[in-house]
């Protein structure tokens, strides 16, 4: 703690400022998805490595069930409409198609029977998190759904309809991210509208 | 630094435990920081009560005390966390007390006993399975042949009568005991009216309510009932208000309300009630004719002998007779612990025949309801004798501390000893516990079923809102496992057949409800709820033996020996004193906290010169105790005062060796059925140590700022302002700012105006939220207060920080003083102080950051992320509501499990950054989502703050003021209305309107 | 101590005599100096380790009391302000007024300006609730498209601080450049090196010099302001707000002559054993300090009419809280530090008026150390006395500083100490080429034709 610090951090935090600004924190649309590499059906397990985003206990292939076969998001994230918290589907949830469908190749059947064992070890999957916002600040996923329509996850979540394995595309706990759009789209800045 | 900002994690394994398997949606919101791996840990199965993000309510019922108020409990993914009264509920209708609300901190207490547990040979506790201890159980149970007691403090309902047929079925007995019984009010019916229950009393019908000691708003019977009542009608409605005159040596809570506090020599009451109910006799005719039977009797009791008596002038004992009976209805209401002397039933009978001359029974004295009490100290003793005697082989105590809330002197740890084996069902380790040889922890009220007949009319239901907290089993569950294990007589009860206590009490109500529907519509309502009825009650014939005798007082007489008045406090019986918002919780008489103290008149203190603070000892024939002094004028010279309820040598961590048991100097030998509280005298030395006294106030006077102002009936009749009330009074408005000064702000307010026609608060279509504090209604009782804390993660500071002034209390009480001096009358003035949400708030421009900044709607925003901690904003905030986080307090008041009660909806404030009211701007926000969601604008009522939505006074009113129709603005229309501190011109969205003082015309 | 003559007091040496003296204060230091430095490295530890006490958990160490949110940390840091000022207003002000007898300390209280103000700068950090957030305070682009509020004279403080604190290092710097030159010519070693660097490559040219005291003339135009800017900025820091005690229209003069007040004490108290220490006692003669402490005597009398007006003002005011607040301050529960005060600063100066105190140094010591308490004092009173009486009587209450406050003053004092003994030692304390500039031409000492 220099006294200097008063006139160098001043500069010092110019520059960072500098790199810190706007540019970063817009949207970022799913061209960098990994899936681009290969044919979504062709990855398997042993892939993951490769792949961006945290390895997943179960190799949940989002840009299966949401891309290829067309699921709607709200299928499995029910409350998002309702509620801030958008939900996680429950393990009756996979089991209701996952009793019957197995699997179409080897790599895949293996995942899913991890998903029917922990089903009937009645443990629950605990899945790695991977966006969440910071607890001093309050977002309500419905007020977004309610504003942007039902399939508009892909704003802030980037197209997981094309990621075998769901990665960070966009720095949703950086303030700056939220602040670009509610900016453009003439939406409250008001700081207590996030942060009580 | 972000774990600076926020709670410690609840860690998941936590959250299993708590939720069960349906897993934890929760895990979005527990604490942990986001640099931390975070997992996702579904539900197995989607429970169709819970989506994450969004509270479900429970209807359920209080048990912290023997009304029985109706709850609405908040969970969020299955954890309880804020309580709220149930506005369907005949005795709360929607408030709640502080004593309810804080039942979350007795449910995630950290001195819980986390599962069955065994003495071992070496006096040790160790943990035993269930199967294990529910076998030991049994196995005693059978040996013990018969010789069976147990005392229960549980409510009567399903449970009390399975216990007593289960106790009976062996040939044992069961003791109902509550440490504050009524027995004295129901000796006295027994013997005016040949009833011994105790009455209703309607507050909201009496037009003049006279209290011979009664501290009906804190601790008598049905306090937020009370609270209800006596608002309706003591607070100012269209010109009309009911007075009320507090006879009583000390002033109580209750007494801070009197517009008139008589105060006399403690014991003589009944004389004042006889001579009044004589003077009314005499002079008034068209008395109920049975009671002029009464004349001759009474002949003797007149107010000069009262006057010798209790010290109180004949004339004044004349006045109040008059005005008793010239006001119809009127109430005069006797009983409870702080009149419980050994001539209480003499008191109370009086104020029976008092009430029935002046034609209240059956008005506001209401029998027929049937209020659950327990089976008194009386039978307590008798059951102590078995004991003693060593006639009982098995001793069961469940939901009572006895070993606390008896006398020492009644030696029941000794006696309770000589019974071979002893069993507990307590969920806290407390005093008796301790000296169980078995303890099986039942279940939090909140975790169980069961269910609640606290009068006729109204029956409510407890339903298990989340999984226990810990390995706990409810006692119904136990009383039936172990019957099978028994075997027997009790083997072959109805009840025991059912698989469960839940099945039991299900049968039970199908029994009555009938139906499944009906019982699924009772569950969702909370119970069944009516009026209760009401029974008219004529005189007995031993009436008329009704009489007055100076009761006997332990200890030394003379001038050195003071009556001791132990009096309930925020800790009630004690059973409140391991809840930290207890502790916390400052007095609302003497504004003190975590500890005990004894209040002393100031001319008592100059006369034996002691000093506030310094630790005075205490000396009766049954003990003696050291207690810091505090010097307060409310309170006869002769008395000195302490307060019930701490000074535990058990009980978890915060109640164990804090402050003093009063109950160490009284006598427990009765004779009449009751335990005499007030019947002791103690003798005073000084230690010349001192403590410095842990209180929130500063200075107990106004100093004329007209902070908490006040008029008389007539000014408020003739609608004027408290301005020119002051001048109507006399005493010149105080001229706080020059001519010049005036204008200026008078200018400055135009432009302020102007201003608000445009600038940031009046941004279109957004609204302005407001308040308005009725203080002729508030009684300064601080269930807002605790609601406050509850509904904001506000950290409790502890001693230490308190001493230092350091308290986090977002909502205070302040407790002004006026008069006692040179003649004029004390009267006590209280005003809620909170952050005022000024237009012109002087804490927004000097923050340096924009933490401090105004919102669109008009709230006074606090960015605690933003905020670096410079604190000017907390110098130049007038009301000083602005409160620091000096030390990392959302380390250290919330251990485990007491973080699983937070609100997901608060961020929980770190070290470093201020905080202050929001206008519980949560609720403000989830009510304009959901709006959105139903395409709709806010409606008034949609957003209620924690303490409004609490205030059993009904004092406080919020809503949008831009809204003319909304409630806040209408009352804000009032000529009663002031903001504290107007000159200043901060503009505060905080509108209080004057108190009303009901003061005898001329 | 004797007392002197009245002798404006032409240096009698040779220009070589003067280099001479004051090369040899830069020689290797003795015990005494060892010892003093080794005690206030040592203060300077212990505030650090009080400050990492606070870091670790949180401001409540110090004696807060709400409603006093602030106490000793900022009544340091005005203080500091303070001691700054009187050093700009000797080598400043005075260089532009032209009066000779400013040029035997001006470096010293330059100096101590310099060192004053890098303390005062570590305060506003120190006293957050959240250090690590201080730059919060600075303007700087960000993501979040926050900036901080222009509007709070804290944010006023940040600019007027660094300000300060940049002009007047420059202008010591500066000052100093023929001095180390001739330093460098004489000496050799390390310090050769270090001078050569402060030097920047001075030969003493015509040209160096025409440059040379335009640039100095310049700056000292600029510092001069910021004697009066600086202090009256710290002032708002309390004027600015609505607290009984500090809204006041007078907190701005009233702040500057304190703070030239204390400052001149400062200097006292450093310059009376440093001229002995340094062996210089023929180049800081008594005539000085008679100057000083008649600079002490104006600016002490004209705090002596601040306190009379608060007073007075408290009571005409008619307003109930200015009232009580000042009744509080003088008969309340610090009635001690009220007096303190008054009695250090507005009666302890007056007696300045003697002349034979003046010029005697013992005196002029003590004086000087009343001054600085004096000093401390008003400001502690001014904030704590205020805040914890104002307009909520239930929130009254009163401070107690603690063992963490006391640590982080004991560590400003030897923060401040460490830099100045370390300057003293190692650049020459006493302005060379000024003294030279007064020195009659030697021809005239041979006696004229």
């Amino acid at each position: 703690m220099r006294n200097l610090a008063f006139l160098g951090a001043g500069s010092l935090l110019l520059a960072l400022g500098a790199l810190a600004v706007v540019p970063r924190t817009r949207p970022v649309q799913a061209a960098q998805s990994a899936s681009d590499t290969l044919p979504a059906w062709k990855l398997a397990a042993g892939d993951t490595a490769n792949l961006k985003g945290p390895k997943q206990p179960v190799f949940f292939r989002h840009d299966i069930h949401s891309g290829v076969n067309k699921m709607t998001c709200q299928y499995c994230h029910y409350s998002v409409a309702e509620s801030s918290e958008p939900g996680i589907p429950t393990m009756a949830t996979c089991m209701g198609c996952h009793l019957i469908i197995g699997g179409s190749d080897s790599s895949h059947k293996v995942e899913i029977k991890k998903v029917r064992d922990a089903w009937n070890a009645k443990q629950p999957i605990e899945w790695v998190r991977i966006h969440s916002v910071a607890r001093h600040a309050h977002f309500p996923h419905m007020r977004h759904i309610k504003a942007l329509g039902p399939n508009a996850c892909q704003t802030c979540h980037g197209d997981v309809a094309r990621m075998p394995q769901v990665f960070k595309v966009n720095n949703i706990n950086n303030m700056g991210f939220c602040i670009t759009c509610h900016v453009e789209r003439k939406i409250s800045r008001d700081c207590t509208a996030c942060h009580y | 630094m972000s774990d600076e900002t926020f709670p410690e994690g609840i860690d998941r394994r936590r959250f299993l435990t708590v939720l069960g398997v349906t897993g934890a949606g929760a895990a979005a919101m527990s604490g942990c920081s986001t640099d931390k791996v975070e997992k996702l840990v579904p539900y197995l199965v989607q429970s169709d009560d819970q989506i994450p993000g969004i509270p479900t309510w429970y209807a359920s019922t209080c048990t912290e005390c023997g009304a029985g108020c109706g709850l609405h409990v908040k969970t969020r993914e299955a954890r309880a966390i804020k309580l709220e009264g149930n506005p369907a509920h005949p005795v709360n209708a929607g408030k709640l007390c502080a004593h309810g609300q804080s039942a979350l901190q007795g449910l995630y207490n950290p001195g819980r006993i986390k599962g069955p547990m065994a003495r071992q040979a070496d006096g040790s506790f160790k943990p035993v399975t269930w199967d294990e201890a529910i076998a030991l159980l049994g196995q005693k149970l059978q040996g013990a042949g018969g010789k069976l007691g147990v005392i229960s403090g549980a409510g009567r309902g399903t449970f009390s009568d399975l216990l007593s047929a289960w106790t009976q079925a062996q040939g044992g007995r069961v003791v109902r005991y509550q440490a504050f019984d009524f027995e004295p009010v129901r000796a006295a019916n027994q013997q005016v009216f040949g009833t011994s229950e105790v009455p209703a009393y309607d507050f909201a019908a009496a037009r003049y309510i006279l209290s011979f000691g009664t501290d009906f708003l804190q601790d008598f019977v049905s306090p937020v009932e009370h609270q209800r009542g006596f608002a309706e009608s003591h607070g100012f409605n269209d010109g009309q208000m009911a007075k009320h005159v507090m006879l009583a040596p000390r002033l109580s809570l209750t007494g801070m309300n009197a517009d008139e506090w008589v105060t006399l020599r403690p014991g003589s009451e009944a004389a004042i009630a006889l001579a009044m109910t004589n003077v009314i006799l005499a002079e008034r005719t068209g008395n109920p004719a049975d009671a002029n039977g009464l004349r001759g009797a009474l002949a003797a009791w007149t107010p000069e002998q009262a006057q010798e008596a209790s010290g109180v002038g004949a004339e004044v004992i004349r006045r109040l007779a008059r005005e008793f009976v010239s006001a119809q209805p009127s109430l005069a209401v006797a009983g409870g612990i702080s009149t419980q002397h050994r001539g209480a039933i003499q008191l109370c009978a009086a104020v029976n025949l008092l009430n029935y001359v002046a034609g209240n029974v059956g008005r506001t004295v209401k029998f027929g309801a049937d209020l659950d009490t327990g089976d008194g100290y009386g039978a307590v003793e008798s059951l102590l004798r078995t004991m003693e005697q060593g006639q009982l082989a098995v001793a069961i105590v469940h939901d009572a501390n006895p070993a606390y809330s008896l006398p020492k002197s009644g030696g029941f740890a000794a006696k309770f000893a000589k019974v071979p084996f002893k069993v507990s069902t307590s969920l806290y380790l407390d005093e008796t516990s301790q000296l169980c040889d078995l303890l099986l922890p039942g279940h939090h009220a909140l975790e169980r079923w069961d269910d609640l007949r606290p009068r006729k009319g109204a029956t409510g239901l407890l339903q298990p809102v989340m999984e226990p907290v810990f390995q706990t089993m409810a006692t119904g569950d136990v009383l039936l496992k172990a019957a099978q294990k028994v075997g027997g007589a009790v083997a072959a009860l109805p009840a025991v057949a059912a698989p469960s206590y839940e099945a039991h009490l299900k049968a039970q109500w199908l029994t009555v409800v009938g139906t499944d529907e009906a019982w699924r519509a009772a569950l969702q309502r909370g119970g069944i709820y009516g009026d209760s009825p009401v029974t008219s009650v004529r005189l007995a014939a031993t009436a008329a033996n009704v009489t007055y005798t100076a009761p006997a007082f332990d200890g030394e007489a003379g001038p050195e020996g003071f009556y001791f008045a132990p009096v309930p406090s925020v800790m009630g019986d004690g059973r409140f004193a391991n809840r930290p918002w207890m502790l916390e919780l400052s007095d609302p008489v003497t504004k003190i906290t975590w500890h005990s103290w004894v209040e002393m008149h100031p001319e008592t203190a100059r006369r034996i010169d002691v000093r506030e603070g310094e630790i005075v000892q205490l000396t009766s024939p049954h003990g003696t105790l050291s207690v810091p002094v505090y010097i307060t004028p409310g309170i006869h010279p002769e008395v000195l005062a302490v307060p019930l309820g701490m000074g535990h040598t058990a009980f978890g961590d915060f109640a164990t060796g804090r402050g003093v048991n009063a109950l160490d100097l009284l006598d427990a030998k009765d004779g009449q059925g009751f335990l005499p509280y007030q019947a002791t005298r103690v003798t005073l030395a000084r230690t010349r140590e001192f403590k410095q006294v842990a209180k929130t106030e500063g200075t107990t006077r106004q100093l004329g700022r007209g902070i908490a102002d006040a008029m008389t009936l007539a000014q408020a009749k003739a609608g004027m302002t408290p301005a020119l009330a002051r001048k109507a009074e006399g005493h010149e408005e105080h001229e706080i700012n020059t001519e010049l000064e005036v204008e200026a702000i008078e200018g400055f307010r135009e432009s302020q105006l102007e201003q608000r026609k445009r600038g940031a608060y009046a941004v279109e279509g957004q609204p302005m939220w407001g308040m308005v504090i009725d203080l002729a209604r508030c009684t300064g009782c601080s269930a807002c207060v605790t609601a406050c804390y509850a509904e904001n993660n506000i950290a409790w500071v502890g001693e230490e920080a308190i001493l230092k002034g350091r308290e986090m209390t977002w909502m205070r009480i302040e407790r002004y003083w006026e008069g006692g001096e040179d003649g004029d009358p004390l009267e006590a003035r209280v005003v809620p102080v909170l952050c005022q949400h000024c237009d012109n708030a002087p804490c927004e421009p000097v923050c340096p950051v924009y933490a401090a900044y105004h919102t669109p709607d008009g709230l006074n925003g606090q960015v605690y992320n933003r905020c670096v901690g410079t604190r000017y904003c907390g110098n130049n905030c007038p009301y000083k509501v602005r409160y620091f986080n000096w030390s990392a307090y959302n380390k250290t008041a919330f251990p485990e499990p007491l973080n699983l009660g937070l609100n997901p909806d608060v961020t929980v404030r770190g070290r470093g950054v201020m905080e202050k009211c929001t206008f519980c701007i949560q609720r403000i926000r989830g009510a304009q989502h959901t709006a959105r969601l139903e395409d709709r604008e806010l409606r008034d009522g949609d957003v209620v703050t924690a303490c409004a939505q609490a205030c059993p006074s009904n004092a406080i009113t919020f809503g949008n003021m831009k809204d003319p129709a909304s409630r806040v603005a209408q009352a804000q229309q009032s000529p009663r209305g002031y903001h504290v501190l107007e000159d200043l011109n901060v503009r505060p969205a905080v509108t209080y309107l004057a108190k009303v003082l009901h003061r005898a015309e001329g | 101590m004797a007392t002197i003559v009245r002798d404006p007091g032409t240096p009698t040496q040779t220009h070589h005599e003067v280099t001479r003296d004051v090369v040899n204060t830069l020689g290797t230091a003795g015990k005494g100096y060892l010892l003093l430095l080794a005690g206030a490295v040592g203060l300077f530890l212990v505030g650090v380790g009080t400050f990492i006490m606070l870091l670790k958990d949180g401001l409540g160490l110090a004696g807060y009391n709400p409603p006093v949110f602030w106490s000793v940390f900022i009544t340091t840091f005005v203080f500091w302000v303070g001691i700054g000022h009187a050093g700009t207003l000797i080598s400043a002000i005075l260089f532009l007024f032209r009066s000779p007898w400013r040029t035997a300390v001006y470096r010293a209280t330059e100096a101590m300006t310099v060192f004053a103000v890098m303390t005062a700068g570590l305060f506003p950090i120190i006293h957050i609730g959240r250090q690590w957030f201080f730059y919060w305070l600075m303007p700087y682009p960000n993501q979040r498209w926050l900036w901080p509020n222009f509007k709070s004279p804290l944010v006023w403080d940040v600019f007027a601080i660094s300000t300060y604190l940049t002009v007047s290092t420059t202008f010591l710097c500066v000052g100093l450049v023929p001095d180390v030159a001739a330093a460098r010519d004489i000496m050799s070693g390390w310090r050769q090196k270090v001078y050569r660097i402060f030097s920047l490559g001075w030969k003493g040219t015509d040209n160096q010099w025409r440059h040379y005291s335009r640039a100095y003339l310049y700056l000292a135009a600029l510092a001069t302001p910021l004697v009066l800017s600086v202090h009256s900025i710290v002032s708002w820091d309390f004027a600015m707000s609505i607290i009984p005690g500090w809204h006041g229209t007078i907190f701005a003069p009233y702040f500057v002559a304190g703070a030239i007040y204390s400052g001149v004490g400062m200097v006292f108290t450093l310059i009376i054993p440093l001229r002995k220490v340094l062996k210089i006692e023929h180049m800081i003669t008594d005539y000085h300090f008679d100057n000083l402490a008649k600079l002490t005597l104006f600016t002490g009398s004209i705090l002596f009419y601040a306190y009379l007006m608060e007073y007075f003002i408290g009571w005409y005011s008619g307003n109930v809280f200015e009232q009580t607040t000042f009744w509080r301050r003088a008969f309340g529960p610090m009635w001690w530090g009220g007096w303190t005060m008054i009695i250090c600063n507005a009666f302890v100066s007056q007696l300045l008026w003697f002349r034979r105190i003046r010029t005697n140094l013992t005196s002029l010591f003590i004086i000087s150390i009343f001054i600085n308490i004096g000093m401390w004092f008003e400001r502690y009173v001014i904030i704590t006395s205020s805040l914890s009486n104002d307009f909520l009587p239930f929130a009254w209450s009163q401070m107690n500083p603690t063992w963490a406050d006391w640590g982080i003053l004991a560590g400003s004092f030897g923060w401040f100490g460490m830099w100045f003994l370390l300057f003293a030692r190692t650049f020459p304390v006493v302005a060379i080429q000024e003294i030279k500039e007064q020195i009659p031409y030697p021809r005239l000492r041979k006696g004229g034709h």
